[in-house]
């Protein structure tokens, strides 16, 4: 058990690639926590996928004991949080675990949005800050600049702040001892109730769920039974330890303390992040605040593209769900791609992480839908349902009213492609509500936007319309009213649910044109005419023909040529790409995935 | 069986043929003569005297061949096999080299009874594209002196979709071809064969085909001009007025056994195939040491299922559906049910009778269905393991 005073807990916010994991490497380098043998590039981003993206998923905890110049012994707890909005609720949670952050700003770079974002939830739980500055070995590092902007954009002193390069370990060592100098210690009455919040869960299959917790009150010991409050379930601790960085087993935490239990919880569900461990036996009279159930905000039909694949679908899907309460599916059938699921997610990082790990941890192929959201209709009755797929969406004589979600979106842009950005955003359907400077020649632009426009191709377009300058932010604030219409696909006259969208309905006409047209280009010639058109309820309003096949015949077929021209159906027959049935043709899975594909090209 | 005996000689080599020909010397003629005799020889020891339903003379050129030559052919075979009375018995020829002589009167006298005649254009530029050695004049004659001569089937080869060709163009010739009163007509859609010469000329660009649409209208509109003058469409390339369908042909669609003859002759005999090498002198050594016929390979069931499929559909009557189950022991309709209903519904297949045959639509883009009913095959196959 470590003195309250001697222990800091603090995280790293940084935004992708500025370094965060580096840095946390060098940490753990320079302490001696991780020797030079079981060296790995960025030691805490265990997935595979968090390694090769560079970006964090889940959180960790590593406790790090460190002897300060002032010759006492300390114990850092380094909680890495995600970096990404889609993850917006774990960081938060992570954060309310700590009492500090380092604020790690590329120094050849500057202050992006998400970083911002982060920082305000951090000053948000009365964060200290320590700014770094990272890559200043680097001949593009413009350390002045980079210092104003935190000055203005956040108003921290950067004077002070430590300038490293952690990919060579330059003054680490100074950000160690900014950590134990400038970060508060915890506070807290060991003495007291049990009172620990869960800031991270996942399954283990040998030990059942862990969970990672911080001590705010109490102690803690093995053996003890436990409660969780916002299930009232009660488990006995069966292991008891921290991270450091293997799991090391405790006898006891206390307040200020960061940690792992095990307690044959079987179920992710029922150790929610955020969530408050008390003692059975003398429980907390109230909850740490600021609990919710997070609710995925994107979803889309996951198909296996080859239907035997279905039942290792459904598998993969029940694994990746062990360890992520936030990801929800449901079996779904669709006509065009047989069976499948409806999956939930976050968001749309979230939703890419999950399908590459379907494809590659369980080497499926997958076809998935657009990316819809959650629609609100107000039926004749009076009713609103919610609607997550745009083939459900009920009958516009049934409808009184349509919502859709709206995001405040932050968008940070160097100022010559405010234009650019401003243009987007109007394409959008945006409503602006705030543009200020940043620093001479930074924008924060702020606008309200249909959650939709985001997940159909906002980001790709934001990318391209800044040359990758710009970065965002954006969080759901409510759902408005809104003239949308259900846009149907249909090939030879039948509709493909699959292909089914939502979009509004002055863009219904261009939309619905640019697919047909794309499905059109990508249908290779048919045996018989195929006829793509784009339809709102009965009324056509986009129309692409493609003309059949015309020739392909064997003139002459004798004794002496079949087994030539047997050989060379054969083959041909190779060449054919793996087709998926919809309406009454077969489609090469190419011009299904690119009718998708959203956005222009 | 069917009897195939390949007579490799050709006057001149046509720009477009892939077929295997040489112009002979006499030196050449005789040495193949004498190892066809003993090739005939050897088969008829091996496989005994059995029962011959057509006799078919191709090539080259058999009209190359000096009549007699054909004589002695012909009696060899006959007192070989067992070739059936009323035998159809026919030879290739071309125009020019038919009307020389009494030549026609002595194959004729000989057992030849249908003559088939490479005409392949009546039109003088067309024919000089394609490198032919005759002129449409001799072949008018040539149709002529066949029908005097006693020859009662005769059928024309025509070539179409040629370099320069239009649709209009192609109808006139078939109005000009039905004037001439063939019995059969064989018209082929021009393919561009792997090294010839008008391979390379097409892809230097030298000659240009017709459109794809056009060739289309031509296969669609040039069949059925042919149906309202009397001629069946009964496979692909293949038209014939009532009672003068090709037998030995058929016979091939219709997964008969036949024994090839000659240097590069294939035979299939009980689901064995082989080929005689192409070189007429390793052909006669073949001959000679008696290793002829000694390289045959099994046909799997696959392999002859897809046959089938192939070769059934090439025919206006089709595939016949009990067929398959003989083979395979399953349904044809179940297991290729979906691309069975939209082939159908796109009028691009018919089913009657029992049988499933490809409409004139389908069989223009008979390659890709037959593709397409292989791939299906694979994966039943990999449902079955």
């Amino acid at each position: 058990m470590a003195k309250l005073d001697h222990i800091r807990n603090f995280s790293i916010i940084a935004h992708i690639d500025h370094g965060k994991s580096t840095l946390a490497d060098r940490i753990l380098e320079i302490t001696g926590l991780v020797g030079e043998r079981d060296q790995r590039e960025q030691y805490l981003d265990r997935m595979e996928l968090e390694r090769e993206r560079g970006i964090t998923i889940k959180a960790q905890a590593v406790r790090i004991p460190y002897k300060a110049k002032d010759g006492e012994e300390y114990v850092l707890n380094l909680i890495d949080t995600p970096g990404h909005v889609d993850f917006g609720y774990e960081v938060s949670r992570s954060l309310a675990a700590c009492e500090g952050a380092l604020l790690v700003v590329d120094s050849t770079q500057g202050v992006e949005a998400q970083t911002l974002a982060n920082v305000y939830l951090a000053l948000d739980h009365d964060h200290e800050i320590v700014p770094v500055l990272n890559k200043i070995d680097l001949p593009s590092a413009d350390v002045d600049r980079v210092s104003s902007e935190i000055e203005e954009s956040i108003g921290l002193d950067a004077e002070e702040a430590v300038g490293v390069s952690a990919k060579t370990g330059l003054n680490v060592d100074q950000v160690l001892e900014a950590i134990v100098e400038r970060l508060p210690a915890p506070q807290g009455d060991k003495d007291a109730p049990l009172k620990a919040l869960i800031f991270d869960s996942w399954y283990d299959s040998y030990q059942g769920v862990i969970v990672m917790f911080r001590i705010i009150d109490g102690t803690v010991k093995k053996g003890d039974k436990i409660r969780l409050m916002a299930t009232g379930k009660e488990y006995d601790i069966t292991r008891l330890g921290v991270f450091s960085p293997e799991m090391v087993e405790m006898k006891e935490l206390a307040a200020g303390e960061v940690g792992f239990l095990c307690a044959t919880i079987k179920e992710l569900g029922d150790a929610k992040v955020g969530d408050t461990i008390t003692l059975a036996s003398n429980p907390s009279s109230e909850a740490i605040p600021g609990f919710k159930e997070v609710q995925p905000m994107v979803f889309c039909g996951l198909y296996p593209s080859d239907s035997q694949d279905y039942e290792n679908l459904k598998y993969a899907l029940e694994k990746l769900q062990l360890n992520d309460a936030a990801f929800q599916y449901e079996a779904e059938t669709s006509q065009a791609l047989g069976f499948g699921f409806r999956c939930g997610f976050l968001g749309l990082l979230h939703m890419e992480i999950i399908q590459e790990r379907i494809e590659r941890e369980f080497n499926i192929d997958l076809i998935a839908t657009a990316p819809s959201v959650i629609y609100k209709v107000m039926t004749a009755d009076g009713v609103t349902h919610e609607v997550d797929n745009p083939a459900k969406l009920p009958d516009p004589s049934k409808t009184e009213a349509l919502y859709e979600p709206f995001v405040r979106c932050e968008i940070h842009v160097p100022d010559e492609y405010v234009g650019n950005v401003l243009k987007l955003c109007e394409e959008k359907r945006g409503i602006q509500k705030d543009m200020k400077y940043l620093t001479t020649n930074r924008v924060i632009i702020t606008y309200e936007l249909p959650f939709a426009e985001i997940v159909y191709d906002f980001f790709d377009k934001l990318k391209s319309y800044t040359k990758g300058y710009a970065s965002m932010d954006y969080e759901i604030v409510d759902y408005r009213e809104a003239n949308l219409v259900k846009l149907d696909m249909l090939i030879n006259g039948d509709p493909v649910d699959a292909l089914a969208t939502i979009v509004h309905k002055d863009k219904a006409y261009y939309h619905g044109r640019a697919v047909a047209l794309k499905l059109k280009r990508s249908i290779p010639r048919q045996l018989y005419e195929v006829v793509v058109q784009a339809a709102i309820g009965q009324k056509i309003i986009a129309r692409e023909r493609n003309a059949p096949l015309r020739k392909n015949v064997t003139a002459k077929c004798y004794g002496g040529d079949i087994s030539r021209k047997r050989k060379l159906l054969e083959k041909q027959k190779e060449g054919k790409k793996r087709m998926k049935r919809m309406g009454n043709i077969e489609l090469p899975q190419e011009a299904f995935l690119a009718a998708l594909k959203i956005g222009d090209d | 069986m069917l009897l195939y005996l390949h007579v490799p000689f050709c006057r001149s080599k046509c720009g477009y043929c892939a077929f295997h020909s040489q112009v002979p010397n006499d030196d050449a003629m005789q040495v193949y003569l004498d190892a066809v005799m003993r090739e005939i020889a050897l088969w008829g020891d091996r496989l005994g005297n059995v029962p011959v339903e057509t006799v078919f003379l191709g090539g080259g050129t058999p009209s190359m061949l000096p009549a007699r030559a054909i004589d002695a052919l012909l009696n060899r075979l006959s007192k070989t096999f067992a070739v059936k009375q009323g035998a159809e018995i026919s030879m290739e020829a071309n125009p020019e080299s038919v009307v020389r002589d009494t030549f026609l009167y002595d194959i004729h006298a000989a057992g030849i009874n249908r003559l088939s005649l490479g005409v392949q254009s009546l039109n003088r530029d067309l024919l000089h594209i394609l490198g032919r050695p005759h002129t449409a004049k001799q072949a008018v004659v040539a149709v002529e002196q066949a029908r005097k001569n006693g020859f009662g089937n005769i059928n024309l080869d025509f070539i179409w979709g040629l370099p320069g060709q239009s649709l209009g163009n192609w109808l006139k010739e078939l109005k000009s071809i039905v004037k001439l009163k063939p019995d059969h007509i064989s018209c082929y859609s021009l393919s561009i064969e792997e090294n010839t010469p008008f391979e390379k000329a097409h892809d230097d660009g030298t000659i240009e085909l017709p459109s794809d649409d056009d060739q289309s209208k031509m296969f669609l509109y040039g069949a059925e001009f042919l149906e309202l003058q009397g001629y069946a469409h009964y496979e692909i390339s293949n038209f014939a007025r009532m009672g003068y369908q090709c037998r030995h042909n058929l016979g091939y669609w219709e997964g008969a056994d036949y024994l090839g003859l000659g240097p590069s002759a294939v035979s299939t005999v009980n689901s064995r195939r082989w080929s005689n090498v192409k070189d007429l002198n390793t052909y006669v050594q073949h001959v000679e040491s008696g290793e002829i016929g000694n390289n045959t390979e099994a046909l799997t069931p696959h392999e002859r299922m897809q046959e089938l499929i192939m070769l059934r559909l090439r025919t206006a009557r089709g595939l016949r559906l009990a067929a398959y189950k003989e083979l395979t022991g399953r349904t044809f309709m179940e297991d290729f049910r979906p691309m069975i209903t939209a082939l159908h519904q796109h009028g691009l297949i018919k089913i009657r009778n029992g049988y499933l045959n490809l409409t004139k639509r389908g069989m223009l883009v008979s390659n890709t269905i037959i593709e397409n009913l292989f791939d299906a095959m694979d994966r039943l196959q990999g449902l079955k393991c």
